[in-house]
């Protein structure tokens, strides 16, 4: 029975470390059905993460952490949106700009806010919420139904998802869009508003995959908290063929990636020990990139994916 | 021999200093929100940076790394090849440098065999992203950034454990043999040889290659009109793998040129981000290699101009990081913004 605990234990933490890459995977697939490749996702990931630290910080509300974390990756993701669609820049190296000033801007107010040599962290934390009847079921209780409600916002939104992209006139309008924005323009789609409203939808998805990380997993910020996370997300979004179930997938492949790494090194013992648990933090990465190698050679994603569009 | 500045010259410079005035204002809010002058600030910025003789030639030393990756990165860029994966060519350029380094000892050839090691080891970090971009439509944006992460972490661990230098309590690998230390070139400064060999041979060697060679003609048929290069004739597969890997070589280079010149030993914390900045001084430098080189003195001014800044006026460090990513907005806007201005009468050219 130990070892059965064990693994329930690996599973529980697979769809911990997979809640950030979900939720942020299935903002960009939304995004990116658009025609929209946003690659300024880690930058609004970052700034989610700061402005829920901040929120939570100063008002001891970790309510308010979660809410001013959306309202950061919003208006992260609008300034890319407006970027890309108002003024019509490369979206790669506006993404590109987007990182860098994320990291800038995050750096210089945590400074401002909290002095050199200051290390703050929240008094309280987002704790798993266990569900009432449903987390006593044996194994699948303890995996599925004892996790935060960023687990469980992030499961809920994979049919919700799939049902707004291939189930109403919106999705159909955004995913034209995403096909042929030049066609879909002369049908008398607004792309300029659909873009955007799916940029504010991927905005609120991201918000919350970065707040998570400062309000829910590692009760601290720095600037390096984001880890490539944003990329890996991107990466998910093409493993999963722009599918929210695939983002599902490939989300729970990397979180299992990074609790696998996680689970072993506690149990390895001996000199080598600290040795090999340091290298396996390298592991969800190079999966990440084999997984690229493997599901990832010349996919097609939405026709119009990255490319500009500008009405004459 | 006569400097003659053609009309798009001109134009394309007048765009570099629109952005340059831009960015400088919108960092000013920053400055003000905070209490701070920021006309005094850009004042101790600049005497930060060229105040006196010591403090221009740290700023010349602080160049070097960044002109290197910064004109690979151009190279990379003028076939539109977003190398994004500078730093982690970096780390491993300087890692591999280091250990050929200290494994050689004291020989003639020690200080050559690691500098021709180091530019492999970036070539080859960067040839895996090229191959899976050009190979297997992978978009090399996602991976040379995943690549910077598994190189960083990798290097942690090479120096944390394999290659520990046994002298020390920290993770940090064993001093570099003085045959592998580049020559100071001014007593009592920090100038480098690897300073000259970034000015005098790196800078003409990247203009040779983009501006008088038939694969600088390439680069430019391949990043303007993909399709039209390919009817050409030219092989664009082999064009964009060439651009990466020699971006991958320079920032090797860099790497290890901040080891055998500054650090003296290979530590975790070698860059703060060179190969980022690279991207937006090659940006800035609109992809030209003079462009780059007087666009990396710029950056470079404000790296060493900040540390003043921020002993005087208490500002942050963070500084640096958002005018280089309010400067990479604004030199996209740049040719918007000038169409405006010259459509307005402000700019006739």
């Amino acid at each position: 029975m130990i070892e059965m605990a064990l693994v329930v234990g690996l599973l529980a933490i697979t769809l911990r470390t997979a809640s950030p890459l979900l939720l942020a995977s299935l903002g960009e697939t939304i995004a990116e059905r658009g025609g929209i490749l946003n690659l300024g996702i880690e930058g609004a990931m970052l700034i989610g993460a700061f402005s829920g630290f901040l929120g939570a910080y100063f008002t001891g509300s970790l309510v308010v952490g979660f809410i001013t974390a959306i309202i950061g990756g919003i208006s992260t993701v609008l300034l890319f949106g407006i970027l890309v669609i108002k003024v019509n820049l490369d979206q790669v190296v506006s993404g590109l700009a987007i990182n860098l000033l994320a990291t800038g801007l995050s750096l210089y107010f945590f400074r401002i806010a909290f002095s050199q040599g200051n290390f703050p962290y929240l008094g309280q934390l987002i704790d798993p919420t266990p569900i009432p009847g449903l987390s006593g079921i044996p194994i699948i209780g303890d995996i599925l139904f004892n996790q935060t409600i960023f687990v469980y916002i992030g499961l809920l939104s994979v049919p919700l998802i799939y049902w707004i992209l291939f189930k109403t006139s919106f999705g159909l309008r955004l995913r034209s869009i995403g096909e042929d924005p030049f066609v879909a323009s002369y049908l008398g789609i607004n792309v300029e508003r659909t873009r955007f409203i799916s940029l504010i939808v991927e905005g609120i998805f991201v918000g919350m995959a970065g707040g998570l990380l400062t309000i829910s997993m590692f009760n601290t910020f720095d600037t390096r908290i984001v880890a490539a996370r944003g990329f890996v997300a991107v990466s998910i979004v093409i493993l999963g063929r722009w599918n929210p179930w695939g983002a599902l997938a490939g989300s729970l492949l990397f979180g299992f990636t990074q609790a696998l790494s996680l689970w072993i090194g506690t149990f390895l013992v001996g000199p080598a020990a600290p040795s090999i648990s340091q290298l396996l933090s390298l592991l969800p990465y190079v999966v990440t990139l084999l997984a690229l190698v493997v599901g990832g050679r010349k996919v097609r994603g939405p026709a119009s994916l990255g490319s500009p569009f500008a009405k004459e | 021999m006569q400097l003659k500045i053609s009309k798009s010259t001109y134009r394309s410079i007048l765009k570099s200093l629109i952005s340059v005035a831009l960015a400088l204002v919108v960092t000013s809010v920053l400055f003000i929100l905070t209490g701070a002058n920021p006309v005094l600030a850009y004042y101790y910025m600049f005497v930060g940076a060229f105040g006196n003789f010591s403090l221009t030639v740290e700023t010349l030393v602080r160049m070097t790394p960044i002109l290197l990756v910064s004109l690979g990165l151009a190279v990379s860029f003028k076939c539109k090849v977003w190398n994004i994966g500078a730093e982690g060519q970096l780390y491993m350029g300087a890692m591999v440098g280091t250990i050929a380094a200290v494994s050689l000892g004291n020989t003639p050839v020690t200080l050559l065999i690691s500098i021709a090691l180091c530019i492999l080891a970036g070539m080859a970090w960067a040839g895996i992203p090229a191959l899976m971009k050009t190979h297997l439509g992978i978009n090399e944006v996602i991976t040379t950034f995943l690549m910077n992460y598994v190189a960083i972490y990798f290097v942690q661990w090479l120096i944390a454990f394999p290659f520990r230098s046994p002298d020390t309590l920290f993770p940090e690998s064993a001093q570099l043999p003085a045959a592998a230390i580049l020559p100071i070139l001014v007593p009592s400064t920090r100038l480098h040889l690897g300073v000259l060999i970034a000015i005098f041979l790196a800078i003409p060697l990247v203009y040779l290659l983009m501006m008088r060679s038939t694969f600088g003609y390439k680069l430019k048929a391949v990043g303007e009109n993909p399709e039209a290069a390919k009817y050409g004739g030219i092989n664009i597969k082999r064009t964009m793998l060439m651009a990466l890997v020699i971006s991958g070589a320079l920032a090797g280079l860099a790497g290890f040129f901040e080891v055998s010149g500054i650090q003296f030993r290979m530590r975790g914390s070698l860059s703060p981000g060179y190969g980022y900045t690279g991207i937006v001084v090659a940006l800035l430098g609109q992809n030209n290699p003079i462009g780059v080189a007087i666009s990396s003195i710029f950056i470079a001014a404000i790296y060493n101009g900040a540390f003043e800044v921020s002993r005087v006026l208490n500002q942050p460090q963070g500084i640096v990081d958002f005018i280089q990513g309010v400067l990479i907005i604004f030199v996209l806007s740049s040719e918007s913004i000038m169409r405006f201005l010259e459509k307005k009468g402000v700019i006739k050219l």
